[in-house]
Parts: C-alpha cells; sequence; structure tokens
C-alpha cells in the first residue's frame, strides 16, 4: 500500500509541477529573520533528546539544536564546540578537550569538566547507540573546563564519531536519572545548544525552538525555529509556509528562476544492490561479478532518475571522500563479460538464451521498495531497469515490490537472493566501511554486506579503526576499497542527485556539511548556519 | 433467546472478534519495531546492545494483558514516542472525524440534493451534463484528485496551505483560529466531497428515476400536493435508503479511507498515524487504531441496521 501510494503521489506530482508553469511565490516583507521554518515528509522524529529521538539522521538533527557537542562541523571540516580546543597523546591513548568556559545549560547552570566526566559514565551504562564507546575506558576531569578522555585501544574514529557526535548532557539532571528511556520531563531536554526546546506536537510532527540567550558561541540570529510536516514539502516551500525543504533534481531549475537558493550535496549517499551471498549462486565470487557486468548502471540514472545521479565507486567509499581510491576495480557495463562468467560456472543458456544449470533455470527474486533518504521516502522504478538488464544477460528475475520493513526484515533475516536498499555515511569517516562490511559489527543493519569471507578484507576492516596515522590509514582504507570492489558482497549502483532550496530572503545561509553532520547526515540543516 | 436481540448478540460476539483479529493481524506484518527503525538507519545495533534495547522497551504483551488493558483503558504506550497511545489516538480522532465526517456530510447532502433535481429533470441538458460529469468525477482516484487540487491551489495559485491542520505555532484563538483550521481543511475536504459526491448523486436520481414512474407518486400529484412536496416528501425517501446505506458502509471505512488523502495533505489525522505506525512496527499504535476501525464499522452498521428498521418497517420483520 505504501510503497504504490508514494510512488503514485511522486509520479503525478513530478508530471504535474513539471507541466504548470512557476508556482506562486511568497513576497517576503522585510527580512524575516524571526522565524524559521522546515518541512518534511514525515514530521515525526521523536522528542529531541539522546534516547527519546528516532534513530535515523533526521532524528539526530532535532536533537542536535538542543545538545551540543565537543567538536563540530561546518564545511572546511571540524570546528569547536564545547571545545576550544583538543590534542592527543599517544603515549597515554588519551584526547584532552579544553572547554569553552562560557558554555552554560538552558537552566542557567555553568558547563564543566564534570558535566563531560558524567555523560561518559552515563552512556557507557545507558547506550547511546549513536556513539560506540567500546574504546574509551574512562573520561577524567583535570581542572574545571579541562577534561581528557582514556582509550583502551587506539581509535581512530574517535574526534569524528565520539568527539563529534556525542551530546554532552547535564550532569546535575542525568544523574538521578535511572530509566532514560522513560523520562520524558522538561528537564529531559535542557541541553547547551544554540536552541531551547520548547515543544513536539506528535500528532501534527510539529516542533517548536527558540533561541538561547546566553549561547556561547552569541545569541543565535533567528528566534524561533518550527519544523513542520508537509505532505509536499517543496509546495510548502514555495508557498510561503516553509523556509527551507529537500526538492527533486528537476526542479532546482524552475526554483532558481523564482529567486529560491539551490544547494547541491556532495555524493555521499548511495543506492546499493544487496546481494544474499550466504546462498547459491550468489556465494560464487563470479556470480557477483557477472551482476555486476550486467547491470548497466549509467541507463539506471538515466531512466529511473531522468540522469540526475553518478554511478557509485565498487569500493564503497564515496568518489568525493578524501580516502576515496581513484584506482578501484571497475566492472564496465558488458553483457557478453556477465554471460562469459556464467558460463564459467557452469550455466547454459537454452533456446531463449536463458541460462540453467544441473537442469535447473537460474532464477532469482529482486525485493524492491521505498528507500527513505535524508527523511524523505521516494519511489523509483530501479527495480524494474534492473530486472530487464539481468533478463538481457539470461537470468529470468522475479520482481516484487514490498513495504519497505517488510524488505528490511527478509534482507535482514537472510530471506532473499537481491534486494534493492540504500545508505549515507560514505562520505563520511570511515568507520562507515566496517559498519556496511563486517558481519560481526553491522549484524544489525539492513544496510550492511555483512560479509567476512575474505580473512584480509576482515583483518583490514578491523586495522584501519585502531590506525592512528592518517596516512596508513588512508592506505588500509585504500586496501578495503579494492577488496569490496573484488569481492563485490553488494554493489553500489549510484549517488542520486541530492539538492534542497531555500528562500535566500531570510538572510540564512543553509549549506550541506562535507561528509555529512555527525554521522554523515546528509541534510543542510547545520546549526552553524543560524550562529551569529 | 429473545429474537428481538439476536442481531445485538450477534454484534457483540463479533466485536469479540474484532478485539482478537486486531490483536492478532499485527503481530502477523514481518519485522518489528527495532528492526523497521534500527535496521536501516545510522546506528548499526550489535547483537548485545540489540537484546537490551529489547529489555528496555518491554516485551510482547499477551493476549490476556491486551483485553486487560483494553478493559481498563490502558491501551500501552507508542514504542516510537513513548506516549500513552490513547493520547495519540484522542488527539488525532478529532481531525479525523472533522475532516471525514464534514466531507461524508457535505458529500451525502449535496449529492442527494442534486440526484433528486437531476431525476426530477430527467433528459435536460443539466441532467445529462450532472451523469457525465459525476461518471467521470467517480473515476477519478483520490490520490489523483488530491495532488491536482494540492498544486493548482497551493503550488500555482498559492490560495491554501501545503499541508497540515492548522498553522504551526501561529498562537491564534477564536475567529482567526478557525478561519486558520477551515483554510487547512478545504483542499483536503474538497478531495473527499469530489470523491463521495458522484456516487451519492449517481445512486440518489437511479433510485428517483425508478420511482418517479410510480403510481403512488401519481395519485400524490393529482391530489394537487405542491411539486416540492411530492418530490421530497413522497418520491424522494425512497430513494434516500440506499444512499443512506453507502454513506454509513463509506463512513465505517472512515479511518482507513482518510488514509490517502491525510497523507497527501500531511492532515493529522488517524490515517497518518497509522500509516507512520506501520512503517516503524509501532504495534500497539497499530493495534488500537485497527481496533478502533473496526468498532466503528461495526457501531456504524448496528446504527444503519436500526435506522433502516426506522426507515422502511418491512425491514424490522427481516432483522
Amino acid at each position: 500500500m505504501s510503497s504504490a501510494l508514494l510512488r503514485n503521489l511522486t509520479i503525478v506530482s513530478v508530471f504535474l509541477l513539471l507541466l504548470g508553469g512557476g508556482p506562486a511565490t511568497t513576497s517576503y516583507a522585510g527580512n524575516e529573520t524571526r522565524t524559521l521554518k522546515i518541512a518534511d515528509g514525515r514530521g515525526d522524529w521523536g522528542y529531541p533528546n539522546p534516547f527519546l529521538h528516532y534513530p535515523r539522521g533526521v532524528g539526530y538533527i532535532r536533537m542536535s539544536w538542543v545538545f551540543d557537542t565537543l567538536v563540530w562541523k561546518d564545511e572546511s571540516g571540524f570546528i569547536p564546540a564545547l571545545a576550544q580546543e583538543w590534542s592527543y597523546d599517544p603515549e597515554h591513548l588519551a584526547f584532552t578537550f579544553k572547554l569553552n568556559p562560557k558554555a552554560r545549560w538552558h537552566d542557567g547552570e555553568p558547563l564543566t569538566a564534570a558535566d563531560v566526566v558524567f555523560t561518559v559514565a552515563y552512556f557507557q551504562k545507558h547506550p547511546y547507540h549513536w556513539v560506540m564507546l567500546d574504546h574509551v575506558k574512562e573520561a577524567k576531569a583535570i581542572d574545571r573546563h579541562t577534561v581528557t578522555i582514556f582509550l583502551t585501544r587506539p581509535y581512530a574514529p574517535f574526534i569524528s564519531n565520539i568527539g563529534g557526535i556525542m551530546p554532552i548532557l547535564p550532569r546535575h539532571i542525568w544523574q538521578e536519572v535511572s530509566d532514560p528511556r522513560n523520562f520524558n520531563e522538561p528537564s529531559a531536554f535542557i541541553g547547551s545548544g544554540p536552541y531551547v526546546f520548547k515543544n513536539f506536537d506528535q500528532a501534527r510532527g510539529s516542533y517548536l525552538y527558540e533561541a538561547f540567550a546566553d549561547y556561547y558561541q552569541g545569541r543565535p540570529t533567528a528566534e524561533r525555529l518550527i519544523y513542520l510536516r508537509a505532505g509536499q514539502p517543496l509546495v510548502a516551500l514555495t508557498g510561503g509556509q516553509a523556509d527551507l525543504a529537500n526538492i527533486r533534481p528537476e526542479m532546482a531549475a524552475q526554483l532558481r528562476q523564482r529567486g529560491f537558493e539551490i544547494i547541491s550535496d556532495q555524493r555521499g549517499w548511495n543506492k546499493k544492490l544487496m546481494i544474499n551471498h550466504r546462498r547459491a549462486p550468489f556465494n560464487e565470487r563470479k556470480f557477483r561479478q557477472a551482476l555486476a557486468h550486467a547491470i548497466d548502471r549509467r541507463e539506471i540514472i538515466d531512466r529511473a532518475h531522468r540522469g540526475f545521479g553518478a554511478p557509485a565507486s565498487y569500493g564503497l567509499l564515496s568518489v568525493d571522500h578524501p580516502m576515496y581510491n581513484p584506482d578501484t576495480p571497475d566492472y564496465p557495463t558488458d553483457q557478453a563479460k556477465a554471460r562469459q562468467l556464467l558460463e564459467h560456472l557452469g550455466y547454459r543458456a537454452d533456446a531463449q538464451g536463458y541460462y540453467h544449470r544441473d537442469g535447473r533455470p537460474l532464477k532469482v527474486e529482486l525485493l524492491a521498495s521505498t528507500i527513505t533518504a535524508a527523511g524523505e521516502t521516494a519511489a523509483d522504478r530501479d527495480g524494474e531497469v534492473i530486472r530487464r538488464q539481468l533478463n538481457a544477460v539470461g537470468i529470468r528475475v522475479e520482481l516484487v515490490n514490498l513495504e519497505q520493513a517488510t524488505t528490511d526484515s527478509r534482507v535482514r533475516n537472510w530471506q532473499f537472493d537481491l534486494a534493492l536498499s540504500g545508505h549515507g555515511g560514505i562520505g563520511g569517516d570511515p568507520l562507515i566501511l566496517v559498519e556496511m562490511i563486517s558481519g560481526e559489527v553491522g549484524a544489525g543493519s539492513v544496510n550492511s554486506a555483512r560479509f567476512d569471507d575474505n580473512p584480509e578484507l576482515a583483518r583490514l576492516l578491523r586495522e584501519q579503526m585502531t590506525a592512528m596515522d592518517p596516512d596508513e590509514r588512508r592506505r588500509l582504507v585504500h586496501r578495503i576499497q579494492e577488496l569490496h570492489a573484488l569481492e563485490v558482497p553488494a554493489i553500489p549502483l549510484y549517488y542520486p542527485d541530492s539538492l534542497a532550496a531555500y528562500q535566500p530572503a531570510k538572510g540564512v545561509r543553509w549549506f550541506f556539511t562535507p561528509g555529512g553532520i555527525g554521522k554523515g547526515v546528509p541534510i543542510p540543516q547545520n546549526k552553524v548556519s543560524l550562529l551569529p | 433467546m429473545n429474537t428481538r436481540h439476536q442481531p445485538l448478540y450477534a454484534y457483540l460476539l463479533a466485536a469479540l472478534v474484532m478485539v482478537g483479529l486486531s490483536y492478532g493481524l499485527p503481530l502477523l506484518l514481518p519485522g518489528d519495531y527495532i528492526e523497521a527503525v534500527y535496521g536501516s538507519s545510522q546506528v548499526v545495533l550489535d547483537a548485545e546492545q540489540e537484546a537490551q534495547l529489547r529489555q528496555e522497551l518491554g516485551g510482547r504483551k499477551g493476549f490476556a494483558a491486551h483485553l486487560w488493558g483494553l478493559v481498563t483503558l490502558d491501551w500501552g504506550h507508542s514504542l516510537a514516542l513513548q506516549t500513552p497511545v490513547s493520547r495519540l489516538v484522542l488527539e488525532a480522532l478529532p481531525w479525523t472525524l472533522l475532516l471525514l465526517g464534514t466531507a461524508h456530510l457535505l458529500a451525502l447532502v449535496l449529492g442527494f440534493i442534486a440526484g433528486v433535481e437531476a431525476a426530477w429533470r430527467r433528459g435536460g441538458r443539466l441532467e445529462k451534463a450532472g451523469v457525465g460529469g459525476a461518471t467521470m468525477l467517480q473515476g477519478v482516484p483520490e490520490i489523483g484528485s488530491g495532488v491536482l487540487l494540492l498544486l493548482l491551489f497551493a503550488y500555482h495559485l498559492g490560495w491554501f496551505p501545503a499541508g497540515g491542520a492548522t498553522t504551526a505555532y501561529a498562537e491564534l484563538s477564536g475567529g482567526p483560529w478557525l478561519l486558520d483550521v477551515l483554510h487547512h481543511l478545504a483542499l483536503p475536504l474538497l478531495t473527499l466531497v469530489l470523491a463521495y459526491l458522484p456516487g451519492n448523486f449517481l445512486l440518489t436520481r437511479a433510485g428517483m428515476v425508478m420511482i418517479l414512474g410510480s403510481p403512488y407518486l401519481e395519485t400524490a400529484r393529482a391530489k394537487g400536493l405542491p411539486p416540492l412536496r411530492v418530490r421530497y416528501v413522497h418520491a424522494a425517501r425512497n430513494a434516500l435508503l440506499p444512499v443512506l446505506t453507502r454513506f454509513g458502509l463509506r463512513l465505517a471505512f472512515m479511518i482507513t479511507g482518510a488514509l490517502v488523502v491525510e497523507t497527501i495533505f500531511a492532515y493529522p489525522g488517524l490515517g497518518t498515524l497509522l500509516f507512520t505506525a506501520i512503517g516503524s512496527r509501532d504495534l500497539p499504535v497499530i493495534q488500537a487504531v485497527v481496533l478502533l476501525a473496526a468498532l466503528l464499522m461495526l457501531l456504524i452498521n448496528l446504527g444503519l441496521a436500526l435506522l433502516h428498521r426506522r426507515l422502511d418497517p418491512r425491514i424490522g420483520h427481516a432483522l
């Protein structure tokens, strides 16, 4: 029901939007920066604190306005947040952070090193799943505004995935809380971020935040920040009900003409084809390679996405990533090569060109569903195009369109042959490679290939996590990409163009954060945009 | 057993079956909350973390506990929002009632009057145009007309908001608040009226056309009764029965019927609540909304049976 509904909605609306002239534009009287409104299709992403926000990136962003981290990111990379400066002592495996003495909690209490020490200990006892503290031994306050976090072993993603993600909790509130998932008193939302949480309307999917006047980096530029649910965020944007929304690439030119600012993301999200490599014939590497040769990714982009996208690297890490390996093996579309590989595996074609082996036809099932990216759900025809392409090399494909949660459940439980999926984070820390390849780490993720059959790949994935020297890590990550491309435990298909539009008359410049916010969230709602 | 009360027992039995189904059917959905919400998120859980999370969220309620919860009005907590389900349902229900209730009533009244008038003017240009237009409109799904209206009146003309039930955090009250509600209601309401009205119109017209040739109407006319009285009191009353049945059946699907339109216009009703809950496998919410929808359908069916008995005494003997 849901996928059919969304597909129809998307097709009808895009057609009509393109058909019609321009939208009615709303004129802004003066520079109205008092209230900013952001629209998205779902609205409800949970209460904005670490234990209650939904685990997707959109939920994290909702929380990031209220809770600050030690380090943050802007367009240039890591920047100070609660920590003014930081250093690493390899001898003691310790990161030391100097906190900003001006930092205050929303209730006026000062933020100190004791809060950071408390937060680490609290998350070790009550895990916040966005932050893995397996490598952290403990945190110690050196003085009122200096804190050192000791590791049990080197951990290369520390700054990006702990310092840059872990929201700091106020000790004076949370020290009394033993059941954080059932704690949603007003004090559960006292943070040190630029905005104070005021309201979450569950039925309407709307949020209200107000500027924190005593914010240590200066009073935010917009007094009120509102999130609202809109069936069609684009219509909310052009109608003046919202100031920022994700848009479909085909709308960009028309919106630019109407005075909207259009921004585009790096290639940090990829659609991919999950392969059940635990089941024959997909457990044979050559068969997976044959699939890679048979699938024309450019055609998928052209036919199903009007050309708005780019083929993805078979190494999984984004081509825009600083550690991308340009020598990653490629699989040019080559039907003859695909057939040759299949015949090498003992398959024989019948009169219609379809393959058989041991008297059984080569027939596979392909699961497709709507995929949620950056908080928006969109339907596409990728499955239909892939079915046709595999049919053309002699593989019979049964395409099954399912609701996303059903597909996810089947993939997770290995009850599938092939499935379309997708995830972000490939422009962020290379930790994503471990999560999306390793079966040990990625067991709970439906996007992870969970592939441990190549011992060298498994070893390198572990080693790069502890490589504190960037050059050494780059070398390991390059080799991982080569091995991923060689094994193709899942096939990275393409990076869809990811765009957003905003109303410049509001005086705020939104931007996509390179590598994504926090753990690679590809959404242009960085709180830096609203800082003075 | 008193035969007069037999239908009531049947409805009671059906209600009990519904309670069982509303508990059991959502359990058959593949996957669970953790899989649906965490499985494709940025969070990658290992087996131990997943087990701990399941423990924190609490196990699945058994049927006995579920039944006891219904009796004591404790419908459990939403897994996603950690909020009582009853609160979520009660927040969403008024919006669904407002949207669907108004749409059904408007479609009934307008469709009925238009149907009666068209049949009265049978063969005229207006009647032909009405029948043609209604037949065409009946073939347009809500998803098509809804998106079309949204793009025309919200995107191109900018007359109506893109979605929602009110302007978020506008802090309005009294008259301005009411206007704001109506402003947001207009497009989803129009979509639904366009979907429901043609059927009512065609049904009434067809019924009236058959009735208009009846001898008893000739008698009424011969007695010199005013045409309006003949049309509505004598003829239309008998054409009302099938329209009311249709009204009831459509109303019974109020919750699930609203799903498409509520999704298009991000209207905060039960359809949106159910849609979101299914996507995240929030079982307590799904079970509550499904049960509410089922009981509402039973209640409306019962109401219709009783109404029919009043409108047509012959049915009373059959019941």
